[in-house]
């Protein structure tokens, strides 16, 4: 009896040698997400002012004219071969949502509720960390570890509402972010679709 | 953005060793008896706003001595990968957020338990029990090309119920349902949250 126990022994030991091998290799990967494309890295973000009226908010005037950043902040003359379309879709969105477009704005008769301005910037995203991996007992990278470093170039879109007449902060603001590694064409339609989503998520705007 | 890939030789390592802990202690003394379970984990709560899905990625090891007839304490080793692509808008205080989300949580239970089992030796035998201990943390959150990542020890207990089913003299079935609470924890923005998950077991059992 002892010697049909201890066959069995090694029989069920090397099955769950066999089963923990095999849940070992399904497990392995910690981070199991699949590889991202270039418009999965698309964030809009928006924010309003929790005390804005926006139903007294019936007209908007905006600039002809996307305000193009450096990495500094700093305003550049350098337009961009999508800046008209972009300025193109966000009066389209803000017509749909209730505001009049006051195109020849002035301070004392014709004074737009709200005034719309876009903001663009581009910079060098650098990102990096450590992996730990069976590789690591050949590669002697700081121990158990070896860098690994990438960079993106990636655009930021501000649309912010700004209520000319009172000092204070923005209204609302839409930042779509994301990494520009595209067709011009991919880009403008991821954009567009940035913007889309910016509005759809953003139902106070509405009238 | 800060990128930490899990030691997962140092899970093997630890799982080696409880099998050698196995093996070696079989043979000598039958009161222990081990079980290795594939391991499908439902989030609740905290968890469960971080990620919906169910993860069915999961093992888990019990090592326990029967202190007498009805009574064992052992340990348990467990780990989970819950993980969930999301491209759902999150809603904030004053305003939202749109993107594609990876969201990620490995969690490694090492507890202590004690467990009581109604029946008969060598007889289907349901039983109740109770863990505690704690679990090794790893959440990760990422959205375009933002990452965050809090990796943490946090205390916890998991209330068990299950069964034994002998099939051979030394050889069984168990299946059992756990229910995962981490009494301390934060999420990856720092958010003081409870974790907590169901986790449902199938495995085998040596020498139940």
């Amino acid at each position: 009896m002892r010697r049909i126990s201890q066959k069995m022994s090694t029989r069920t030991k090397l099955s769950l040698v066999v089963l923990f091998s095999a849940l070992t290799l399904v497990l392995n990967s910690c981070y199991p997400g699949d590889a991202i494309t270039a418009a999965d890295t698309d964030i809009v973000a928006t924010y309003f002012d929790k005390d804005a009226d926006f139903a007294t908010k019936l007209t908007y005037s905006i600039p002809d004219q996307i305000i193009r950043l450096d990495e500094n902040g700093d305003p550049i003359n350098d337009p961009g071969a999508n800046d008209q379309q972009i300025l193109n879709k966000i009066k389209d969105k803000l017509e749909s949502a209730g505001y009049d477009l006051i195109a020849n704005p002035d301070s004392l008769t014709n004074r737009p509720d709200v005034l719309v301005v876009a903001f663009v910037n581009q910079s060098t995203w650098v990102s990096g960390g450590c992996y730990s991996s069976w590789y690591s007992w050949y590669y002697p990278y700081y121990g158990w570890c070896y860098p690994v470093y990438y960079t993106y170039d990636i655009g930021t879109l501000l649309i912010v509402m700004i209520d000319p007449t009172e000092s204070r902060n923005a209204l609302w603001v839409a930042a779509f972010n994301g990494i520009l590694e595209d067709t011009n064409a991919g880009v403008l339609n991821r954009i567009n679709d940035g913007i889309d989503q910016a509005f759809t998520q953003s139902p106070y705007l509405y009238k | 953005m800060k990128i930490i890939k899990l030691k997962s030789w140092q899970m093997f390592a630890v799982f080696a060793l409880v099998l050698l802990m196995f093996g070696s202690t079989y043979a000598q003394k039958e009161q222990w008896y081990g079980a290795f379970s594939y391991s499908v984990s439902i989030p609740t709560g905290d968890t469960k706003t971080f990620i919906e899905e169910i993860s069915w990625r999961g093992i888990g090891l019990d090592y326990r001595y029967l202190i007498n007839r009805t009574y064992s304490i052992g340990l348990f080793f467990g780990w989970n990968v819950l993980y969930e692509r999301s491209t759902r808008t999150t809603q904030t205080d004053n305003g939202a957020v749109t993107g594609t989300s990876d969201r990620t949580l490995n969690a490694f239970p090492i507890m202590a338990n004690i467990h009581y089992y109604f029946g008969k030796r060598k007889s289907i035998r349901p039983y109740v029990g109770l863990n505690a201990g704690g679990y090794i943390m790893n959440q990760r959150f990422e959205i375009g090309v933002f990452a965050w990542q809090d990796d943490s020890w946090e205390w916890g207990i998991a209330p068990e119920a299950g069964v034994v089913i002998p099939v051979e003299r030394d050889f069984g079935i168990m299946l059992n349902g756990k229910y995962n609470y981490a009494l301390t924890g934060d999420d990856v923005f720092g958010t003081t949250i409870n974790h907590s998950y169901w986790q449902v077991n199938a495995g085998f059992v040596w020498e139940p």
